[in-house]
């Protein structure tokens, strides 16, 4: 009698087989279990259903193969006994090693992703399903991914550029991987959200008290400066839960909104590309703390140590531009996130205050903050009030306190 | 250029070395007038006389302590023992005294000696007379550990470990020492702590030491012959100060790494250099570390049974071959 | 116990001998040492119980004799190697006061920046070539030492004090065998002080004097000397160095003494018979040596002078060291190579 793969649920259609409980030439009865299965609702023991010897085993543990497929046979009593030998493998080891060879357990690698892999995937926002694996069992290896990388973002380059000579007051320089993946995004981001810039302009005097309040400790301490932007990332962080649609991811037709904020930060490689890892929960962590992230992921992504949990799962992006002085920027979205944020220089400049009921001039250190948003999920309205709770929150809150 | 065994290279290392500084001088057991009971040492006496080339009694703690005396003291010792196996017996001198003099005494005592040792097995000389000891060495901070390959290697490692200020164990594989290898003519010295790539492959990384060099070698060109697999061969030659930084690089040129081992199983130099690489290039390995080595147990006299238990050139092709997709 | 039938050489202190081949300064410099090492020691027992010391030390209260006669009749190129219980051993080469309690104490002002505590005091720049804790391994290194004056022909001489234990261990048998066949300018001291650790010497001794009767195994003279009496010490010093600086090669030593403290600062002794510590207190070396001195016309302002520098000196050298800090971190990082670093990798 055949021994088939059972069907262990309506919409099941394969098994993989897990284990052999028997060996050809052993005697089974009816009860004992036989071999195990494992679809992907449910494990199962599956018993031998009749006596006799089990003669062929025609799916090693391990394989996966739809239900009613041939698994093996048994042979009742009372029947000549055939032994089958199982199927030789496509590769043999020599018998003088088979004690030897191994420390090592035989294991199955095949639907695996080596850590290679999946650092690749990550940075490069692609996915494993995108791409045939041709190593052994069909495993995606790491000349996969590259040969897949490569064909991507091919570009033909043309050997001369309009007739140009390198060398005649022309220099070429070649778009890195890092380049192509980058100039690939932006494109995509552009091409598929309408993006709206509106900005609002923040008088940073309450975060400055604060921040040169605590500044020269924790320059001592740390080993580098509190900036402005952690403060910005915490005001963000906070808006957000009044205007909790900023914090979400379009798909297609919906707007998947997130409870918790893991806040990317962009961050300039010495100007040879960009990355922007991800502090996670940003909306629990205090100014100190993200400050502390920041300064952290910034190290890391520099000795390019990030990981790929580094990269997953952002929910909201803040551009940092401050440092080269800029009025403004109108950042591009990094997709699927609703919108982003970027900050620029911050500057002495003359404002109009009140003052006991009277318009007067002070100096204050002012700066423009610009998002960024994608029309489809939000509109102007929601966005500007977002904006200027921002505001608000940078302008009114106590946050000397918070930093003491 | 000329042509010498691994034992000749050794007895021109040193005769170079006591020619150039008159402080080198050498003892150990059956050295001298004998030329060492694996003929490593023959010329030496005859050159440099009783003065300079002294034979010992049977006693490994005096050789050792004495070389340790006479290095605090201004000379430059080398001293042979004559199976690495037999420092077992004057391991407290190797691992107490040698490796931590200078460190406890806040670097008062300087520590300019040499321990050369015969090492490893294939020679059929049985358990006590066959082991892989530069694992041990490994472990105890404050030694440097070598262990050559090749007759140039060795000449220019046994210089460099001579000249060297600090204390170092030289790994001579005692199967190695009738292998004929190119040496440069005139005053050669190489550079501890620096490893060699002795093959080029864009497939697998094959990181090996001594005796399991030469084999890794054979292995990876029936491995390209025969499978098309084309391996990087790395002889480490060195594992304090282990040249990390050539061996990651190599690794992550490749993703995939195999040590080739010749001491047994737990705690092998190359389950140390493995956690490194777990730890530094996790993210760019395309396959789990393998390590190929002799099993965990005594080795066996009998041929076959040694032949068995050391890594083999057949082993190592297999292996790999089977690892790497 | 085999009986040894060996003829045993011994050289006695006689009262006819004294102050004139020694001299009074050298028996000024004798007593000197002596009450440096004792009031040293002492202190350092002090320390221990205002808990300024910790982990333990190994006191040679009631020994002081024998590193003084011998530290009075060494070169100051001269090597010596001493045990764990070394710090008598290494004041009387010269090594600094301060640097010896701030080592005990675990400061930065440490003679071995606190990196090796009571157990490993050295000062090479003095030839105090170290102190060393695996019993006998310093025999066969200080025969090393000595290859080297033989090699480089300085007439240096190594000298390596041991306990009455370290004759039953492996290397000394090794070193004395390997210093008799090179003729190595060694000298052996051995200081019987009747224990090894908590158990009687005799017990674990196939002889009966522990070193000297050995000596014949090696083809060496049995040597056995008062270890109380500076001045029998400093003879036989004097004798075994001539002896190996004309190429004549090592002697083996016996010093006979006690020590007043237990093995270590963990040993209170009760291990010992009653009344036996009583006895050997009356053998005190340090008094016997002052009434030596006053006997032999030396004023007792003098010798008034001297004890009130010496504590004058252990004072300070405790205020001293009390003062200086602990070490900074980074000096466990240090000293491994000679290069000053640690670095296993690049």
């Amino acid at each position: 009698m055949d021994v088939i793969m059972p069907q262990m649920g309506e919409t099941v259609a394969e098994g993989t087989l897990t284990v052999w409980h028997k060996e050809i030439g052993d005697r089974v009865s009816s009860s004992d279990i036989l071999f195990e299965i494992g679809t992907d609702k449910v494990e199962m023991e599956v018993p031998a259903l009749m006596d006799g010897v089990l003669t062929e085993i025609l799916v090693q543990a391990g394989e996966t193969v739809v239900v009613g497929a041939k698994l093996g046979a048994i042979m009742a009593k009372g029947e000549a006994v055939n032994l089958v030998s199982p199927k030789p493998e496509a590769e043999q080891i020599t018998p003088k090693f088979a004690s030897l060879s191994l420390d090592r357990p035989k294991r199955d690698l095949s639907k695996k992703l080596s850590p290679v892999v999946r650092k690749l995937l990550a940075e490069n926002n692609i996915s494993h399903k995108d791409i045939a694996g041709t190593g052994r069992d069909g495993r995606l290896k790491r000349s996969d991914v590259l040969a897949y990388l490569k064909t991507a973002s091919n570009v033909p380059v043309p050997e001369e550029v309009s007739g140009a000579i390198p060398g005649d007051g022309i220099m070429v320089v070649p778009f890195s991987y890092r380049r192509k993946m980058t100039a690939e995004h932006m494109v995509r981001s552009k091409a598929t959200s309408p993006h709206v810039l509106q900005a609002v302009e923040v008088d940073f005097s309450a975060v400055n008290k604060a921040r040169q309040s605590i500044g020269p400790d924790w320059k001592r301490r740390e080993g580098y400066s509190l900036t402005y932007l952690p403060f910005v990332a915490k005001a963000v962080c906070s808006a957000i839960k009044d205007f909790p649609h900023i914090n979400g991811h379009i798909e297609k037709d919906r707007l998947v909104v997130f409870e918790r904020v893991n806040l990317a930060m962009a961050i300039d490689l010495n100007f040879e590309g960009l990355v922007a890892p991800v502090i996670r929960h940003a909306d629990l962590k205090a100014v100190t703390e993200i400050a502390r992230a920041t300064n952290e992921l910034a190290t890391r992504a520099r000795a390019d140590k990030l990981t790929p949990d580094d990269f997953s799962n952002a929910t909201y992006t803040i551009s940092n531009n401050g440092s080269f002085g800029t009025l403004i920027t109108a950042p591009i979205i990094n997709q699927p996130q609703v919108a982003i944020l970027s900050t620029d220089g911050i500057t002495k400049r003359p404002v109009v205050i009140q003052q006991d009921g009277e318009d007067l001039i002070a100096i204050r250190p002012v700066g423009i903050l610009a998002q960024s948003f994608d029309h489809r999920a939000i509109d102007g309205s929601y966005s500007g009030a977002f904006m200027r709770r921002v505001k608000e929150i940078l302008e009114g809150k106590n946050w000397f306190e918070l930093v003491s | 250029m000329a042509e010498l065994t691994y034992r000749e290279a050794v007895s021109a290392a040193i005769a170079q070395e006591m020619r150039r500084d008159e402080r080198v001088v050498f003892l150990g057991e059956d050295i001298a007038k004998a030329g060492g009971v694996f003929k490593a040492t023959v010329g030496l006496w005859e050159e440099f006389g009783d003065l300079r080339v002294r034979d010992t009694p049977i006693s490994e703690q005096a050789i050792l302590g004495a070389a340790m005396g006479a290095a605090m003291t201004g000379l430059r010792p080398i001293a042979e023992i004559m199976f690495s196996d037999f420092l077992a017996v004057c391991w407290d001198i190797v691992c107490n005294q040698i490796a931590k003099s200078r460190y406890m005494t806040g670097g008062q005592v300087d520590m300019p000696l040499v321990i050369r040792t015969a090492n490893g097995g294939g020679s059929r000389f049985g358990a006590q007379h066959s082991q892989s000891v530069e694992n041990w060495a490994m472990m105890i901070p404050g030694i440097k550990v070598v262990a050559p390959s090749t007759p140039a290697d060795v000449k220019g490692l046994l210089a460099a470990a001579i000249r060297d200020p600090d204390p170092v164990i030289f790994f001579e594989q005692k199967s190695l020492y009738a292998t004929k290898g190119e040496v440069p003519d005139g005053e050669h010295l190489d550079e501890i702590g620096k490893a060699k790539v002795v093959r080029e492959g864009g497939d697998v990384t094959i990181l090996a030491l001594a005796l399991m060099v030469p084999r890794a070698l054979e292995a990876a060109e029936r491995l390209q012959a025969e499978t098309g697999i084309s391996a990087t061969v790395v002889d480490v030659r060195s594992l304090v100060p282990l040249d990390t930084q050539t061996i990651l690089s190599e690794v992550k040129k490749t993703g995939r790494v195999v040590t080739v081992e010749e001491n047994p199983r737990l705690c092998g130099w190359g389950a140390e250099i493995s956690s490194i690489i777990a730890e530094e290039c996790f993210y760019d390995l395309d396959m789990p570390i393998v390590r190929i080595t002799t099993p965990h147990i005594p080795l066996s006299s009998a041929d076959e049974l040694e032949d068995a238990m050391i890594p083999s050139v057949d082993r190592i092709f297999e292996t790999i071959r089977q690892e790497v997709d | 116990m085999a009986k040894n039938t060996v003829t045993k050489k011994k050289i006695v202190a006689t009262k006819a001998r004294l102050n004139d081949d020694i001299g009074e300064k050298k028996r000024l410099t004798m007593f000197r040492l002596q009450l440096e090492v004792r009031h040293i020691e002492q202190r350092a027992h002090d320390l221990f119980f205002q808990n300024l010391i910790k982990g333990t030390s190994h006191l040679a209260l009631g020994q002081e004799a024998i590193a003084s006669g011998f530290g009075a009749a060494l070169r100051p190129d001269d090597y010596t190697f001493c045990t764990y219980r070394g710090h008598a051993h290494t004041l009387v080469r010269g090594a600094s006061m301060t640097g010896l309690l701030g080592e005990l104490m675990g400061k930065e002002c440490g003679m071995l920046k606190g990196k090796g505590g009571s157990m490993h005091l050295t000062d090479v720049e003095k030839g105090a070539m170290g102190s060393y804790a695996i019993i006998g391994a310093h025999l066969p290194i200080a025969a090393g030492a000595a290859w080297q004056a033989q090699y480089n022909k300085t007439e240096q001489v190594a000298v390596c004090f041991f306990g009455d234990g370290t004759t039953n261990i492996g290397a000394f048998h090794e070193a004395l065998n390997f210093a008799v066949i090179w003729k190595l300018p060694v000298v052996f001291v051995c200081e019987n002080n009747l224990y090894m650790e908590y158990t009687p010497i005799g017990d674990v001794t196939a002889v009966e004097h522990p070193a000297a009767d050995r000596a014949s195994a090696y083809g060496l003279p049995s040597i056995i000397v008062d270890g109380n009496d500076a001045d029998a010490v400093y003879r036989i010093a004097v004798t075994a160095f001539d002896k190996a600086r004309a190429g004549g090669g090592p002697s083996l030593v016996e010093a006979k003494t006690y020590r007043h403290s237990g093995h270590s600062r963990a040993d209170p002794g009760s291990y010992r018979p009653d009344g036996e510590l009583e006895e050997w207190l009356k053998k005190d070396p340090i008094p016997m040596y002052r009434q030596r001195l006053l006997d032999y016309g030396i004023k007792e302002e003098v010798v008034i002078g001297i004890e009130e520098a010496v504590l004058q000196a252990v004072d300070e050298a405790t205020e001293a060291a009390k003062a200086s800090p602990t070490p900074p971190l980074e000096y466990a990082y240090t000293d491994v190579w000679a290069d000053g670093g640690s670095s296993w990798r690049n």
